[in-house]
């Protein structure tokens, strides 16, 4: 069976482009989200988040601006960028053309075909 | 922040050895991340400690976030590439093309070289620098051979004032760039052992006759060859993400260039000066991270004890 850390590894630019899509977030806002939307399926370190994230920002793909909080502290908010959108649409039709043939393969044919 | 957090985030810092601003920037907002997680931890009835334990367990270890973070930042682009190998092709081009013949080409090499140093150095040592700041320590080393041809008194004046000088600006400049990185230590010292062999090679006194600008001549293609072949080493250098393959890389080509050196010399260097040209190039690639551990277990140590709670 492959590990789920593996299969966050092929994926984690995808998923990344496509929680940043609803709205900009900060690192431990996305590893939330994550958790909450996959219901737990994805685990991962969670420091390795921010490499991942830096990689994308060194892209283009995403652009990160710290903001000031009003108890004083920092978050650097993640937001998409115009190239951050348009990979993002080329990733989400290469992953529907994938899903829909392995759906094709893993359901069950007509008998007797 | 508690000793046991400063430590974590000083771990990361130390192995993924990027530039101030982007140092500075990945490492708040771990400490940020990990500052959420522990409220959260503690809230949830968690005591302190076991809520850092736990939060540092969940976050990962610092070798594989600091490798991520390195591999995140290291590639250069193709601009960088350009700019890091072009010192190697232009001391290329001098012996490929003959230029070396001629005083003029050999003042303008040397001041672009200097030049570009001087501004890389200003603006934050970006990695191309570094290649730059080896062909800097050139006319240091020219200065000492000069001073080979003074009168015989004067030599022996000058040689002692020389050598303490040059070895300690020779010094500052390893210290300042291992305090960095090694491997950029390493990628500045590459040409050192070529540079020497072929010196070797043209001049078996130590000082350049008329004999060893004929030998110049004869060998400049391969001179140039040898060095154009450490620009194609610092430009895969630069594309290179991991850091064992850029290490790999610095290992090999030096040793593959300097073994080309000794077959183009055809007999000129013997099997025991190679293998001393061999042992430099492991010093250059062996005693920068030596100097780095050294000089980081200082500034550890001083940390230590900034951290440590007074006692009576």
């Amino acid at each position: 069976m492959v590990p789920k850390r593996d299969l966050l590894k092929g994926s984690s630019s995808y998923l990344l482009l496509s929680l940043l899509e609803r709205q900009p977030m900060y690192g431990y806002q996305i590893v939330k989200e994550l958790t909450a939307r996959s219901q737990g399926y994805f685990k991962f370190k969670e420091g390795t988040l921010y490499p991942a994230l830096h990689r994308l920002e060194r892209s283009g793909l995403i652009s990160g601006q710290w903001q000031m909080l009003p108890n004083g502290r920092q978050r650097r908010y993640y937001h998409l960028t115009e190239k951050g959108e348009a990979k993002l649409a080329l990733e989400r039709t290469q992953w529907q053309d994938f899903l829909t043939a392995v759906k094709l393969i893993l359901q069950p044919g007509p008998s007797g075909s | 922040m508690t000793p046991q957090l400063s430590q974590y985030l000083d771990n990361i810092r130390h192995k993924a050895k990027l530039e101030g601003a982007d140092e500075s920037v990945i490492i708040s907002e771990l400490e940020a991340h990990i500052e959420d997680k522990l409220q959260e931890l503690t809230d949830s009835g968690l005591s302190p400690e076991e809520a850092m334990q736990t939060c540092l367990g969940e976050m990962g270890s610092t070798r594989l976030i600091a490798r991520q973070i390195y591999e995140a930042y290291s590639q250069g682009t193709w601009k960088q590439v350009l700019l890091a190998s072009m010192p190697h092709v232009l001391f290329g081009l001098l012996f490929v093309l003959n230029w070396w013949h001629y005083p003029g080409w050999l003042f303008i090499v040397l001041m672009a070289i200097f030049a570009t140093t001087v501004y890389g150095w200003w603006r934050g040592k970006p990695t191309w620098v570094f290649s730059w700041l080896g062909y800097s320590l050139v006319p240091v080393l020219s200065v000492g051979l000069l001073l080979l041809y003074l009168p015989r008194g004067w030599s022996l004046l000058a040689l002692p004032v020389y050598f303490p000088l040059a070895l300690w600006w020779l010094f500052r400049i390893i210290r300042h760039t291992s305090r960095r990185d090694w491997i950029f230590t390493s990628l500045m010292l590459l040409p050192l052992p070529i540079i020497i062999g072929w010196f070797l090679a043209i001049s078996s006194n130590g000082k350049l006759t008329e004999y060893s600008l004929q030998r110049i001549d004869y060998f400049a293609p391969w001179i140039g060859i040898s060095f154009m072949a450490l620009a194609l080493t610092i430009a895969t250098f630069i594309r290179l993400r991991q850091r064992w393959l850029r290490i790999g890389l610095l290992a090999t080509s030096g040793c593959l260039t300097l073994t080309l050196v000794v077959h183009y010399t055809t007999g000129r260097l013997n099997t025991l000066t190679f293998l001393g040209l061999i042992l430099v190039m492991w010093g250059v690639l062996l005693v920068p991270p030596l100097l780095e551990r050294y000089l980081r277990g200082g500034r550890l140590f001083l940390w230590k004890h900034k951290d440590t709670p007074a006692t009576t």
